[in-house]
């Protein structure tokens, strides 16, 4: 009997209830004050994303061996007249002629082989670029299709290669200078000039330590597909002779037989694929005239696919010879909409203010910036940060990224149309001891390129935010989401007071777990989202038809499908307590994961969407329940949440963007689709992200406003 | 005979329910099968047999399909370091490396067997409950009996889909260890041995199943403490004739020993013939255990072994294997006495414990553990952070591939991003075991409450 009275007492003091860990209490108190929290965090985030001008570092070199403009330029007169000539032959061919794009390659290879370097042709095949879902998941050179197209569609680059005497030809560096064979034009003479006077430097110089390849990329079908099926070609060879053939048989059916070709010059040229090492950069070079500037600028185009940037360290060598050896103006891409915005200049003012305070308080608060400078750095954040998100590589030099090459596109332009030929020669001059500087610099190079930041936005050409800076504000911004899951978890999955009957306490209850149904709804939900972002591989394949009729296509048969899982998954049962709050805290859960993935995989694309999802997410309420107690609050948050799940449906928030940028006089619901299409065929993971994160999770939302409950 | 009655009764709703249930369970079976079906026969390559998470160098079938080529031309499978598994599998499996079904066989004979494990735990737990006089009747409505889901949630686990579509070898492990868990829990000691004696020829690390194996074939199901048996002896001493008192079968066990060594001198007589030609058994149990015990192939894995061997010093290096794998000794004796009356739930236990820390980890060895783990859905029910651990799987399963392309494809990231991943995931699976564990103590405290509460009356 004694035995069962000792039990008696352990039972009325339970003994498995101890006091909770350090850390379980921290997050008991943090649950507790989600609401607080949550309000906290997200304005910290949407603050902090606007400090980030502000906050933004001035960049330095950070690889010691690079050592940019140590060296004085070697590049002479000769060197320019020499391609000034090139450049004179390339012109004078008549563009009319069907053949002046071979009689141009030849000139080309002529010139090339007489520099005594190797010289080669690539013939290619443009790849029209198609949706497959399979592309997303698998490495890059397994989805590819090397599929026979018409002959019509091949190109020729012409490439050129200078192997380093001083090296075993085990690394290169690439230069690059789009041309299109088959028309005429200055500013593209002008880059292959740039180019050739840099090249035929560079075939003479002593000191190379990496072979130099110039690739003269035939820009008929675009800068971009030339260069990405030049570098396919380079890094995955092809083992069967079937797609060379191929090629081979349509230059033959076209009377241009390459490979026959008499040698014109001092060397052989081949029409096998030549190769040097493994790239240590690359650098694409552009020269375009852009009427009105004030001084020659230099504009840099760096994000490759998926907001993928080179090395830091190669943008600042190209800043650092720019600026401080030839005296180029050099930018970066910036939303100028964004300079007219009233209210930027009242938050750079109020910020300046701020600094000044700081600044008077303690000297050793340095962080004032002045107004100009902080709407400068917003307007060229966003643009950043846009760019980015979009996925789309800004120029050729994205397909170098693909292949972990670090490469970026210099896009050159003169202050006027040079006529007079010593201020063009000038210009060469300048432009190509740039190119031989950051070639030069490269060349020093023990390493591949790794001692500076891969994940940075830039503020201007010589300012920039590290990942470390930009990670806190998103951080804040998504920091209230597993806090907010977990306390309407909790609330959710309190034991009902019915439970403390005592009859049913001594029973033992088979009860599942209660959240497993809210996140069937939200797996149901996320695998209809799967359906909806690959439904436009089976569109696309529908013949003659347009975007829009595509986009109505799209748009009915996922409302179908929506409405047939709906159907199927709806169950009889009556409405228990706590199923809105477990579906919001599984939605919720089901966004932070999803923006968690998304911040790692292309980082802009997550800060935009957590600025529209998470309100949206936090928000949701059942509109019935609004309803039920009205107040100036409750009709307060219907209209915003009204208003947020209009904004978050991303064919509305597409055309809302669109409107306010360009008015909404003419719209068309293709351009939808036109947009997406442009999204995939770049295997942009931002089209992933919005088709299986952001549609589920406002399909979730609008189910939460709905609820009956 | 009160008692009587209500077992049949008991039993016989039991049955029922199971029928009703079997239906579900076929039907989503054969789902399952098609659904694998389809993934092994589509078009595109996935390439899910290169990924980390889902071949190790113990388990790949490249490696499987390497060490069948060396042997088909006459040298030894082990020659090159390439194939680190059994050569039993490489006879069985060599011939058919191109996406076979006997994978998707597998995973399905898996779930059957796992099925009528929960049913014989079901009912053996319906039984001691009633026993106790605990069951409430109206309350035990459930769609599917907690065997039924066990078996389901071991099909359709993405781990184990991806594990099996993968091609890697860990379905057949995972068939072994599963045989072993359900010989032992229908007493039938050769069964139990053969299981055992595979598992642990194929992978190692099964051998610690004997302990709840033994408690298992001796004790029988799980059930309650066995001293609330007692204590009710003690209040009912009127009562003469109530359920028997739990014994330790020791012929059982004695009949699993020797099963056992016949099992092993028969595995290894087959092993010896088959590397007579090329090598030795020797050569074998070098190039397997070995390999899994000195943790020889560095390249990265779900588990948080390949960094840390990879940064220590030579030096040490002994000494941290020393260390890293008595780890998972050092948990088997506390366990074994505090859960000796659960042995299927300590099963689960050493197999998660081994499946994290175990050298070379595929998210087929979670798929096994994950799977038992609905076994005991009754007892678990209310397990704290059941939500926060399936949240957390979730976000570390698809944080992990995109890490891995971060560092590998990209180049933007490093080595750091992928084991901080391996670690968090290594975090979850320590959570849930001491989650589990507790909770099930737990249900076994407001067990003992309720009866003595019971008694009380």
């Amino acid at each position: 009997m004694a035995k069962v009275e000792k039990k008696e007492v352990a039972a009325a003091t339970p003994p498995w209830k101890p006091k909770p860990r350090p850390i379980v209490r921290l997050g008991i108190v943090l649950i507790s004050h989600s609401l607080l929290v949550s309000v906290v965090c997200c304005t910290a985030g949407i603050v902090a994303l606007f400090l980030l001008p502000m906050l933004a570092k001035n960049t330095y070199i950070s690889e010691n061996a690079l050592m940019p403009g140590s060296a004085s330029s070697m590049l002479s007169n000769h060197d320019i007249s020499e391609a000034e000539r090139l450049a004179k032959d390339l012109t004078s061919l008549n563009s009319g002629a069907a053949d002046a794009g071979i009689e141009r390659r030849r000139v080309l290879a002529k010139y090339l082989s007489d520099l005594g370097v190797e010289v080669g042709y690539h013939k290619f095949q443009s790849h029209q670029n198609q949706f497959h879902p399979l592309h997303f998941f698998s490495s890059p050179d397994s989805g590819l299709s090397r599929e026979n197209g018409s002959c019509s569609s091949y190109g020729i680059n012409v490439v050129g290669i200078i192997r380093a005497p001083q090296a075993d030809g085990k690394e290169a560096i690439v230069l690059v200078t789009p041309f299109n064979f088959r028309k005429n034009s200055s500013s593209e003479a002008l880059s292959i000039s740039i180019g050739y006077a840099v090249f035929s430097l560079l075939s003479r110089v002593s000191w190379l330590a990496k072979d130099i390849i110039w690739l003269v990329a035939d820009s008929q079908y675009g800068e971009y597909a030339s260069v990405a099926s030049w570098l396919r070609d380079y890094h995955i060879p092809v083992f069967s002779a079937s797609s060379s053939h191929n090629a081979d048989s349509c230059f033959e059916g076209n009377n241009i037989n390459l490979s026959r070709e008499e040698s014109p010059g001092r060397t052989e040229i081949s029409s096998g694929f030549r190769r040097a090492g493994t790239m240590a950069a690359a650098l694409v070079l552009k020269v375009t005239d852009v009427k009105g500037q004030l001084e020659d600028t230099l504009s840099v185009y760096a994000e490759a696919s998926n907001g993928q940037m080179p090395n830091l360290d190669l943008i600042n060598v190209v800043n650092y010879l720019a600026v401080h050896r030839q005296g180029l103006r050099v930018k970066v891409e910036k939303f100028l909409s964004v300079l007219t915005w009233e209210w930027i200049w009242v938050l750079g003012d109020t910020l300046n203010f701020i600094g000044k305070v700081a600044g008077s308080l303690n000297p050793e608060w340095k962080f004032g910036i002045s107004t100009p400078d902080y709407v400068e750095g917003t307007a060229t954040l966003a643009s950043s940060l846009y760019r980015q998100a979009l996925g789309i590589p800004t120029g050729p030099h994205g397909a170098f990224r693909d292949f972990q090459v670090d490469a970026i596109t210099l896009e050159i332009s003169p202050k006027v149309v040079y006529t007079n030929q010593g201020r063009r020669n000038e210009f060469i001059l300048r432009s190509a001891r740039l190119i031989e500087g950051v070639v030069r610099s490269v060349n020093n190079l023990l390493e591949k390129f790794h001692q500076s930041f891969f994940l940075y936005l830039l503020t201007s050409p010589a300012k920039f935010v590290s990942v470390g800076v930009y990670m806190i504000g998103f951080a804040l911004l998504v920091a209230p989401l597993p806090l907010v899951a977990a306390s309407l978890y909790v609330d959710a999955n309190k034991p009902e007071p019915s439970s403390q009957d005592p009859k049913q306490k001594l029973q033992i209850n088979f009860k599942p777990w209660k959240w497993l149904s809210a996140a069937k709804q939200v797996f149901t939900v996320h695998a209809w989202g799967v359906f909806v972002s690959l439904l436009p591989y089976f569109i696309s394949q529908i013949p003659n038809s347009t975007p829009a009729a595509h986009s109505i296509i799209w748009f009915s048969l996922s409302t179908f499908g929506l409405l047939v899982l709906y159907l199927i998954t709806k169950s009889p049962s009556k409405p228990q307590k706590g199923k809105w709050e477990n579906l919001k805290s599984l939605t919720i859960s089901a966004v932070f994961i999803g923006l968690l993935l998304m911040s790692v995989v292309n980082f802009a694309t997550a800060q935009i969407g957590a600025l529209v999802l998470v309100p949206a997410c936090l928000l949701a309420q059942p509109l019935k329940l609004d309803i039920r107690t009205a107040s100036l609050k409750t009709f307060l948050r219907i209209a915003t949440n009204v208003f947020i799940s209009f904004v978050a449906f991303p064919p509305a928030g597409f055309f809302i963007l669109k409107g306010v940028n360009e008015g909404f006089g003419n719209m068309d619901v293709g351009e939808f689709w036109t947009w997406l299409e442009s999204l995939w065929a770049w295997n942009s993971a931002t089209y992933i992200y919005i088709g299986m994160v952001h549609l589920p999770c406002w399909v979730l939302c609008l189910q939460i406003l709905l609820h009956s409950c | 005979m009160p008692t009587a009655n209500t077992e049949e009764e008991n039993s016989k709703s039991e049955l029922q329910k199971n029928h009703g249930g079997g239906g579900g369970f076929t039907r989503w079976a054969v789902v399952a099968v098609i659904f694998r079906l389809a993934l092994i026969y589509f078009p595109g390559n996935l390439n899910l047999s290169s990924r980390p998470e889902v071949s190790t160098p113990l388990t790949s079938i490249r490696r499987l399909a390497e060490g069948y080529w060396l042997k088909q031309s006459s040298m030894s499978p082990y020659a090159g370091s390439m194939y680190h598994g059994s050569p039993l599998l490489l006879s069985v499996l060599g011939p058919l490396t191109v996406k076979s079904l006997v994978f998707v066989l597998a995973d399905l004979i898996s779930s059957i067997l796992i099925r009528a494990t929960g049913r014989k735990l079901q009912i053996a737990y319906r039984k001691s409950l009633k026993s106790l006089n605990l069951l409430n009747k109206s309350t035990d409505s459930g769609a599917l009996s907690s065997g039924d889901i066990a078996a389901l949630v071991y099909l359709w686990n993405p781990f184990t889909i991806v594990a099996c579509v993968g091609l890697s070898t860990s379905p057949v492990e995972n068939l072994f260890t599963i045989l072993t868990l359900y010989g032992a829990a229908t007493g039938l000691a050769p069964l139990a041995a053969f299981g055992w004696v595979m598992a642990t020829h194929l992978s190692l690390y099964p051998a610690i199943l004997i302990i709840p194996v033994i408690l298992l074939l001796g004790y029988g199901p799980d059930a309650p403490p066995s001293k609330l048996f007692r204590s009710k002896e003690h209040g009912k001493v009127g009562d003469g004739k109530s359920s028997q008192e739990i014994i330790f079968s020791w012929r059982r066990v004695f009949h699993l020993l020797v099963w056992t060594s016949l099992w092993s001198v028969y595995v290894l007589v087959l092993c010896s013939i088959s590397v007579k030609q090329h090598g030795s058994l020797q050569e074998m149990f070098q190039r397997t255990y070995g390999f899994i015990l000195t943790v020889e192939d560095l390249s990265p894995n779900i588990g948080v072994l390949w960094y840390f061997f990879a940064e220590v010093f030579d030096f040490f290096r002994d000494f941290f294997l020393i260390v890293f794998h008595s780890n998972i000794l050092f948990m088997i004796l506390p366990l074994a006495i505090r859960l000796k009356h659960r042995p299927c739930f300590l099963a689960f236990v050493y197999i998660a414990i081994s499946s994290m820390l175990k050298s070379y980890p595929s998210v087929g060895d979670s798929a096994l553990y994950l799977g038992l783990l609905g076994l005991f859905l009754d007892e678990l029910a209310d397990m704290q952070f059941s939500f926060f651990l399936f949240c957390g799987y979730v976000g570390v399963s698809l944080l992990s591939p995109v890490m891995h392309n971060l560092w590998i494809w990209r180049g933007t990231g490093n080595a750091n991003f992928y084991y901080a991943t391996a670690m968090a995931y290594a975090c979850f699976q320590i959570v849930l075991v001491v989650e589990s564990v507790s909770s099930m103590l737990n249900h076994d405290r407001k067990l003992t409450k309720l009866s003595t509460s019971k008694l009380q009356k």
